[in-house]
């Protein structure tokens, strides 16, 4: 056997183990339900911000807890503790994926990716100021 | 409904160079397809090939010029123009809004590829004909990305930077902004993206667009000798491209990552975000591409790989360029473009070059010259090999995770990257890096062919004991204990001092043979200071306020934010840090925190670094980071949470009215927080004298009595809880000094625990903002290594330019 043959056998297996272990160690999109069901696994929870109910942000007492309510795609809603600061114009996310494990009525989310709509598309046209 | 004022013309001046760019590419590219099949030099087709490029590089200049034109005099009524800019932005961001869209930065790729393409004419000599051919027909496809015409009914082919607004969103005819005939005297855009507003976006997209468009030249030379069956004739011309394309994309990418670490707030220069991921895939593989040229110039021994990378390459950027483009990474990543409905095009570009490629590898297979004796393991072309696939196995596994939303979308799977991503690429990237750097050691030890053993031992051990030597100091000192990472430093260190010691000794100090050594040295100090760098990473924005409540403790918590008032100070890692204030500056609020170094219970201010917050109601508040710059560390601080309007600016008027109180339930010694004070519940009793509060004999009343400590002194306050008649009517206690106000509402008899209410006057809630701090060491290293390798590829391509001419 050449010694080139045994590096190709070499480059097979890692690259199998690279796939293999990629997808081990993924997460999964899921839903709040989904989420509840394996309280032990962590999940990306996709979906909105519920504007209507309490938002609490205390940095005073705690500048790495923040609380609200999220949407998500399947419409259920649950109450969020984020271990992190309040992100910076939280207000004005369109959509929120959550990282974090169900905590009995809780959702503790561990950290939070938004998209902003108004940093890539846009509002409508204005006058100038 | 008429307009008056469009700036019409100077559209369809630009469409016309859109069109005539398209026309002349693929006519450039035909004409000298033919001039390379007809060996005889046919100087007729080559001559229309010719000319053809040179008005499809004029056309591009032109619709360059036309863009720009349009951006510098506002003109809104197109819809890139009102897009990417608007009337408020700094004139030198307008080269960041040229590029911010899809089209524009299409038009950058070209504009590079045109270049590229006119050298090429001069220099290629026998090569022009196929290497332009292939050159121009890629250039016809980008040349269609800016179409915007429709095929087929309603499938659109590219997308026009000439649109006017409103034919494009013809529904917006309806805003009360349209109803005016003269709009566009009144219009504005819509304004740069606030992340882009900074000076490395005015180098690094057009740095790293020029690597990318230098991976064209090894591909078409690669494609142009597979064709022309000229198999290792071509490595030599291709040669120094690959290797300007592997310095400048490496600058591109590393200026990304400079950027990222000025002006972004993810805490580092590499989060390996799919973006980054797919720009920094192809630089792997190109340099592999490189080495793999180095060895096959002489003898064709691997002559398959040297095609193979070299067409990936160039494959792999076609392949970002969808990832990014394509709107298909979607949540993943940070800065993806959004979906213009280009990804089927791009998508079919991809596949084409990439059959085409595939193709003409496994017909010229069999034909390749191979030689059929084996390589020693004591050869350099060996190791070089070794190393170029061991590179290729890395991209491999980058890209199959950054791939994930596209198997996601192929397989319908619902795969989400991995919280810890940085740590799983790492885990996977290191032992890569482990082996290139050895290699990277000992590569140049070795002899072509065949190399003693024990010359090369001797050679080599000087330098395997200075490393080790090093590594075990550097351990120590940094203190680490993972066996990974110490690897990783001794394989860098190795390399480092390996190449230092092969130029002062194997090349006899000859600096302009030292371009290669010089170009790993550099590699391995990256390396290194990304290693130490990021691995000793230390946040020190740990939550010292005192009011870190442990039962609010939980096990995932990150506790990474600092919460700084005005005025207070308090520890900070080696420092104690005081918010000063904010303080406005244009579009920017500037957060200023000075530094300060305690000796003897003196404080000495070292420095003020002063995170910003850009201000843009339209497209949201972007935080930038302030770093402190020192020979062996960074502070890099950026603030994660501050209220936009100043809280003082609300209150100046209401300075003695009270907040809304504060209800806590508590019990003998618990402690609570004001903003400026600690309150301690010390003790309640029946026992005081009730005359004094006008408290009759027949009322329950109970007096609680607080310790109320600020900075400086000590306060009483005693609320007093009286039922009168049946109802509750308590008797407030204030401390003045300290503008707060107590209440004590309700006694629970069975645990002792009260009810209470604090409220402090408007007067005392102070400005205060939420930041991360966190120390780089020896990120100097880092930079060093980018400036040493950029360097030292310069020179290798100096070298080989100047053996091609002799």
């Amino acid at each position: 056997m050449k010694k080139i043959h045994i590096l190709g056998i070499i480059i097979i297996a890692v690259a199998i183990g690279a796939i293999l272990t990629t997808l081990n160690s993924t997460s999964t999109y899921a839903s709040f339900s989904e989420a509840e069901q394996s309280p032990d696994n962590e999940f990306h929870v996709v979906g909105k911000l519920n504007r209507d109910k309490e938002m609490v942000y205390d940095p005073k007492l705690d500048a790495n807890i923040f609380t609200f309510y999220m949407k998500d795609n399947a419409g259920m809603e649950k109450k969020v503790i984020l271990h992190k600061n309040k992100p910076q114009d939280f207000e004005r996310s369109e959509q929120i994926v959550l990282i974090g494990k169900v905590n009995g009525e809780v959702f503790e989310a561990s950290d939070i990716l938004m998209k902003c709509p108004s940093k890539y598309n846009d509002g409508k046209p204005q006058a100038a100021k | 409904m008429e307009y008056v004022g469009e700036h019409l013309v100077i559209g369809q001046i630009g469409n016309l160079f859109v069109i005539l760019s398209f026309v002349f590419a693929l006519l450039a590219s035909i004409s000298y397809f033919f001039a390379a099949r007809d060996n005889q030099d046919s100087l007729s087709w080559k001559n229309i090939g010719r000319w053809s490029f040179r008005l499809h590089g004029l056309s591009v200049f032109g619709i360059v010029t036309t863009l720009f034109i349009m951006l510098f005099n506002h003109y809104f009524e197109y819809e890139y123009v009102w897009h990417h800019s608007n009337k408020a932005m700094p004139m030198r961001y307008i080269l960041s809004c040229f590029w911010e869209g899809q089209e524009g930065s299409f038009l950058l790729w070209t504009f590079w590829h045109v270049v590229l393409g006119f050298i090429l004419q001069v220099k290629a000599k026998e090569w022009e004909a196929p290497v332009m051919s292939v050159i121009s027909l890629v250039q016809a496809f980008l040349a269609s990305m800016l179409l915007g015409i429709f095929i087929f009914g309603n499938h659109r082919i590219g997308s026009n930077p000439f649109t006017v607004l409103l034919r494009e969103h013809p529904d917006w005819a309806n805003i009360p902004l349209f109803q005016n005939p003269d709009y566009v005297s009144k219009i504005d855009g819509n304004g740069l993206n606030p992340l882009l507003q900074n000076y490395w976006m005015t180098i690094h997209p057009p740095t790293l667009f020029l690597g990318f468009a230098l991976t064209v030249v090894p591909f078409a030379y690669a494609i142009a000798g597979l064709w022309k069956r000229k198999y290792t004739e071509w490595l030599k011309p291709a040669l120094p491209w690959t290797f300007v394309g592997v310095a400048i994309l490496g600058i591109g990418i590393l200026m990304g990552g400079a950027w990222a670490y000025e002006a972004l707030s993810f805490g580092g220069f590499w989060a390996w975000d799919p973006v980054e991921n797919a720009s920094l895939v192809p630089w792997l593989t190109l340099v592999g591409a490189a080495h793999l040229m180095l060895i096959n110039k002489n003898k064709g021994q691997s002559l398959f790989t040297a095609f193979a990378l070299s067409i990936l390459t160039f494959v792999l950027i076609l392949y970002s360029t969808f990832l990014t483009r394509s709107g298909i990474l979607g949540e993943t990543s940070v800065h993806a473009f959004t979906d213009l409905g280009m990804s089927g095009q791009l998508l079919i570009y991809l596949l084409f070059f990439l059959v085409l490629g595939i193709i003409l590898l496994i017909v010229n297979y069999k034909k390749m010259p191979s030689s059929s004796e084996e390589e020693s393991i004591y050869s350099r072309e060996f190791w070089m090999f070794v190393g170029a696939i061991i590179l290729l196995v890395s991209s491999f596994q980058i890209m199959f995770y950054t791939s994930i939303p596209v198997w996601n979308k192929l397989f319908g799977l619902k795969m989400a990257p991995s919280k810890d991503i940085i740590n799983f690429y790492n885990s996977w990237q290191l032992p890569f890096a482990f082996l290139v750097t050895m290699l990277v050691a000992i590569g140049q030890y070795f002899k072509f062919k065949n190399t003693d053993p024990k010359e090369f031992i001797k050679k080599i051990t000087f330098s395997f004991i200075v490393a080790v030597v090093l590594t075990g100091l550097f351990a120590y000192i940094l203190n680490y204990k993972n066996f990974l990472y110490i690897l990783l430093m001794f394989s860098a260190i190795f390399a480092a001092v390996a190449n230092f010691n092969y130029i002062t000794h194997a090349l006899g100090g000859k600096i302009r043979k030292a371009g290669a050594s010089v170009a790993h040295i550099g590699f391995a100090l990256i390396l290194l200071g990304a290693l130490i760098s990021t691995s000793k990473k230390d946040v020190i924005s740990q939550n010292t306020s005192g009011k870190d409540l442990a039962n609010l403790g939980e096990k995932i918590s990150n506790r990474d934010n600092i919460l700084l008032t005005e005025g207070d100070t308090l520890p900070m890692g080696n420092y104690f840090v005081t918010f000063k204030g904010r303080r406005q500056e244009g579009i920017n609020v500037h957060f200023d925190v000075d530094y300060f170094t305690k000796t003897n219970n003196t404080y000495t201010k070292e420095f003020t670094l002063s995170p910003l917050f850009q201000i843009n109601p339209r497209m949201g508040n972007v935080p930038e980071p302030d770093t402190r710059h020192f020979m062996t560390f960074d502070i890099y601080t950026h603030v994660t949470y501050a209220l936009i309007e100043s809280p003082k600016a609300s209150m100046e008027k209401s300075n003695d009215e009270y907040t809304a109180a504060k209800n806590v339930t508590m019990k003998t010694g618990d402690t609570v927080f004001s903003s400026n004070a600690i309150i301690i519940l010390d003790s309640l009793s029946t026992n005081f004298d009730k005359t004094k509060y006008n408290i009759g004999n027949e009322d329950i009343a109970v007096m609680a009595h607080f310790r109320v400590l600020d900075i400086i002194k000590k306060y009483q306050a005693n609320p007093i809880f009286v039922i009168h008649e049946n109802s509750i009517q308590p008797i407030a206690s204030k401390v003045d000094e300290l503008g707060l106000q107590f209440m004590f509402w309700k006694i629970n008899p069975e645990d002792g625990k009260i009810e209470i209410s604090v409220q402090e006057k408007k007067s005392n809630i102070k400005d205060f903002i939420v930041m991360q701090a966190m120390i780089f060491p020896y990120i100097n290293i880092l930079w060093m290594g980018c400036i040493i390798m950029a360097l030292g590829t310069f020179m290798a391509i100096l070298e080989r330019i100047r053996k091609t001419k002799n």
